[in-house]
């Protein structure tokens, strides 16, 4: 193994006493030849971790141990760096504009390090800068241009020629393709992975572009708040995200060909001042328990991949399988019947947008009232995080009831005629017996300021017959909101509002979606809406899920040719 | 709700003399029904106004007191009939499956069953006292309302309210008494009324064909006795021992009649004419 890594811990001191510490325990290596990627949002430590490879933090900041083919590099003086710099382990800096001196000419630049480090004559240097700047796609006049002279992309170029100048055995890209525009970053991706084919060197992508860590790396870290929480294979990573923050980062990455608005994960990273207690992600994880808040996950492999998490990682919250439901259709002699829904099984993983759509007949409400225990399947069972459903009776399913929530198409049929507003979104807690009187009554006011509606006593004692549809399924999310559930059933949530305010619940659903951490079934007709939001789609015909992907893949490249007729079907697919 | 009907008021104003009169029937009536107050067969007088029957009892206080022994049996009979009814109709409607067809079986086998011959029989066999009578009109009479509230209990038990109930972990106790029983509150208001005018006139009946309590004076008994007088008509006596007990079971029926008309009108149509 060539760079070992292991438990690194950089602390910067602040003001007081007690530091800031970027890096928190990350160990990792690199074989010759290798390629690893480190990703994470920004003020993860990513910069941090590189820097403190290359010894450029002051001294007695960096803990724990970084090995280069077996020598300890932490505490090594200066001078001692110096040796390693360029010629061991090169850089490329995250910001180009401050990397390149702007009163020297870029090849002199590029040759200065064969200079000094490799001791060639300034001709010798000139020519291999030459040599170089081939290498990386510039041209000779570029050499002899000033830095401000040159665009971003070709002073990447110059950069990354200055590091490949000394022929190093790890070379560190920090933020390669930031602040470039498609184009060059495609071109320098190309020119990247070209390089790294030509073999020996160890690479090092640190970067919050996961499509080009994906391009570039066969393996992949990534970094939350100063600690590794998953290292797998870039490519099972990125297809098969194990840990929740992994996921999350994944689904709010705008990859271009996803139709999908962004979708952020709640909350903020945390201080790295003052990181909280436990795991450092559970403030935003949708799973966490609560150990999450008073131990730290270890990183342990599970599976062929290391990951930190108490629970293993992310959970399935709600699976189903081979779900059967067939209806008999009496009158007629020959009973006739009809296989709503056969064998019907899936999966929806904590805080996921998963999507079920397919024309209407298709068994989708059958399927979803299954999926919530409102209709007994006639074959196959549902497992709500890890206890079957179909099976739980007495106070054990009305336990379980309070964990999934259904929003149905009909706001009008959803909601007693005889209640008042207040009633309405209090009876769950009613029926689960939750808190006080007083504590019930301000769960129904924070649940219906959620859902944006007013909480004065004259709408509180309205009734059904005094508002108006969309107000009638705001009122809906809001009870089903009071219960806190894990998981939303959306049953055609909007289909029976008006355009606009099909597009304000949705977008409300959404909100409130990611702000809870929910998990959220939406089940609809109209793919070109659901797309928007749905992490997933899963696509029913006659009764059957015939096809099952990521939104962006099944909105592109659809396989099943009833998706592709659904697809044909949904307006505004631009 | 809609608003009541003039009908209905009429219905309530006479239910509501009837029942004012059957409270204050002590303060009201001038001599106890059973003492012999006067000579038998007395015609109307100052001290009584009705006259006395065959034994010197006075006619009005037998009258005012008879309003009691009615609205008694309306009431509990009426209730009877409707609790049955909504016990049987209720589970069947709610449960479904096989105990709905058990229980529907049984509901059309009542049915089918002749009513007068059976309410004779059992009143022959049970005895003759008012438990027995509101007991056997009861029994006679649920299937009706069983079968009404069946319906309509199914069709609530498919709402969505009502199942998203069960959703949020409600027992069945809870959604039947939270919404099943509101929902159909209004049919059993009405069942209750159209039943207690049933039960009016099937107590008259019995204590006419002498099957009531002979020692519980009621309208019907009064009539019975006026009619077991030979040559009642011959005399103008008729007018003031059998026609008002006669005009006070009328009333007392016509004015539930009006309210059973006023409530039919909130309710489903379809509902109200099976009732029928
Ligand atoms: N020299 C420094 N002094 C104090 N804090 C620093 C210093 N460098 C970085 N940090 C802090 O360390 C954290 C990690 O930063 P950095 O490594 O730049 O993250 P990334 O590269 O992932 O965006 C941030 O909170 C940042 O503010
Ligand atoms: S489940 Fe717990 S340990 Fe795992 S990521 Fe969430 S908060 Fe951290
Ligand atoms: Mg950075």
């Amino acid at each position: 193994m060539m760079l070992m890594v292991q438990d690194l811990r950089v602390t910067f001191p602040l003001d007081g006493k007690t530091g800031l510490r970027a890096v928190d325990g990350v160990s990792f290596d690199l074989a010759p030849g290798a390629s690893l990627g480190i990703v994470g949002e920004t003020g993860a430590g990513k910069t941090t971790i590189a820097r403190a490879l290359l010894g450029l933090h002051p001294p007695g900041c960096v803990q724990g141990s970084i090995r280069l083919d077996g020598r300890e590099l932490v505490g090594l003086s200066e001078e001692a760096w110096r040796a390693i710099r360029w010629r061991r382990i090169a850089l490329v800096p995250q910001s180009v504009g401050t990397a390149l001196d702007p009163v020297y000419r870029v090849g002199d630049q590029i040759a200065e390090p064969l200079r000094y480090h490799l001791g060639l004559s300034p001709a010798e240097a000139w020519d291999r800068s030459l040599e170089l700047a081939r290498r990386v796609g510039l041209e000779p006049r570029h050499l002899r241009a000033y830095p401000h002279q040159l665009s971003g992309g070709e002073k990447q170029r110059a950069l990354l020629a200055m590091a490949l100048s000394c022929a190093p055995d790890i070379l560190v890209l920090d933020e390669p393709t930031s602040g470039q525009d498609m184009l060059s970053r495609a071109r320098l991706l190309d020119l990247l992975d070209a390089l790294c084919r030509e073999g020996g060197m160890g690479l090092l992508v640190i970067s919050h572009d996961l499509a080009a860590v994906a391009r570039l790396t066969e393996r992949v870290a990534v970094l939350y708040a100063g600690q590794l929480v998953e290292v797998g294979p870039t490519a099972e990573v990125f297809q098969d995200p194990r840990h929740p923050y992994t996921w999350g980062l994944l689904h709010a990455y705008p990859d271009m060909s996803t139709a999908r608005d962004l979708r952020g994960i709640r909350g903020a990273p945390p201080d790295p001042a003052n990181p909280p207690p436990g795991c450092r992600f559970h403030p935003r994880c949708t799973q966490a328990i609560d150990r999450c808040r008073r131990e730290e996950p270890p990183l342990r492999e599970i599976g062929g991949r290391w990951i930190a998490c108490h629970l293993g990682g992310l959970q399935t919250l709600l699976r189903a399988e081979g779900l059967r439901k067939t209806f008999f259709v009496d009158g007629g002699e020959p009973e006739e019947r009809v296989e709503a829904v056969r064998e019907a099984t899936l999966d929806i993983r904590e805080g996921e947008v998963v999507a079920l759509v397919g024309e209407t007949g298709s068994g989708k409400t059958t399927l979803g009232q299954m999926l919530v225990g409102l209709l007994p399947p006639n074959g196959g069972r549902v497992v709500l995080e890890g206890r079957e459903l179909t099976a739980a009776k007495g106070k054990e399913r009305r336990a379980m009831m309070s964990r999934i929530q259904l929003i149905p198409q009909d706001p009008f049929d959803a909601v007693s005629p005889r209640l008042t507003v207040a009633e309405m979104v209090r009876e769950p807690l009613d029926i689960q017996a939750i808190g006080t009187p007083e504590e019930r009554e301000a769960k129904v006011r924070q649940a219906l300021q959620t859902v944006g509606l007013p909480t004065s006593s004259d709408f509180l004692a309205r009734r059904a017959h005094e508002l108006s549809g969309g107000q009638l399924q705001r009122v809906v999310l809001a009870r089903a909101l009071v219960l806190e559930p894990k998981l939303i059933v959306a049953d055609e949530p909007v289909s029976m509002l008006d355009p606009s305010e099909q597009a304000r619940v949705i977008n409300l659903l959404k909100e409130i979606q990611t702000e809870r951490g929910l998990a959220l079934l939406l089940i609809s007709h109209d793919l070109a809406l659901v797309r928007k939001i749905a992490d997933r789609i899963l696509v029913m015909h006659r009764g059957q899920i015939v096809e099952e992907g990521p939104g962006n893949r099944i909105v592109t490249r659809p396989e099943h040719e009833h998706t592709r007729v659904l697809l044909e079907a949904a307006p505004r697919l631009g | 709700m809609r608003r009541l009907g003039g009908e209905v008021w009429f219905g309530l104003i006479l239910l509501a003399l009837c029942s004012a009169v059957a409270v204050l029937a002590p303060v009201l009536a001038p001599y106890d029904p059973r003492a012999f107050s006067g000579q038998p067969l007395e015609r109307p007088s100052r001290a009584h106004p009705l006259g006395t029957n065959d034994v010197g009892q006075d006619i009005l206080s037998e009258l005012i007191y008879g309003a009691r022994v009615s609205l008694t049996v309306a009431l509990a009979a009426g209730a009877g009939t409707v609790l049955l009814g909504l016990l049987v109709g209720g589970m069947a409607g709610y449960a479904g499956g096989w105990l709905d067809q058990a229980l529907m079986r049984l509901v059309d086998g009542m049915l089918s069953l002749p009513r007068l011959p059976l309410l004779i029989l059992f009143a022959t066999f049970l005895g003759s006292g008012l438990p027995q009578t509101i007991a056997v009109i009861s029994f006679l009479f649920w299937p009706t309302t069983a079968r009404v509230v069946r319906a309509q209990v199914q069709s609530v038990r498919q709402r969505g309210y009502v199942r998203m109930a069960r959703q949020f972990g409600a027992s069945h106790p809870y959604v039947f008494l939270r919404h099943i029983l509101p929902a159909i509150g209004p049919l059993i208001a009405y069942g209750l009324v159209t039943s207690a005018g049933h039960a009016v006139a099937m107590e008259a009946g019995l204590a006419f064909l002498g099957l009531g309590d002979p020692l519980v004076k009621s309208w019907g008994l009064m009539m019975r006795f006026a009619l077991n007088l030979p040559g009642l008509f011959l005399t103008d006596r008729w007018l003031w021992w059998l026609l008002p007990p006669a005009l006070c079971v009328t009333l007392l029926i016509l004015a539930l009649a009006l309210m059973g008309i006023g409530l039919e009108q909130n309710l489903n149509p379809r509902l109200a004419r099976r009732w029928r």
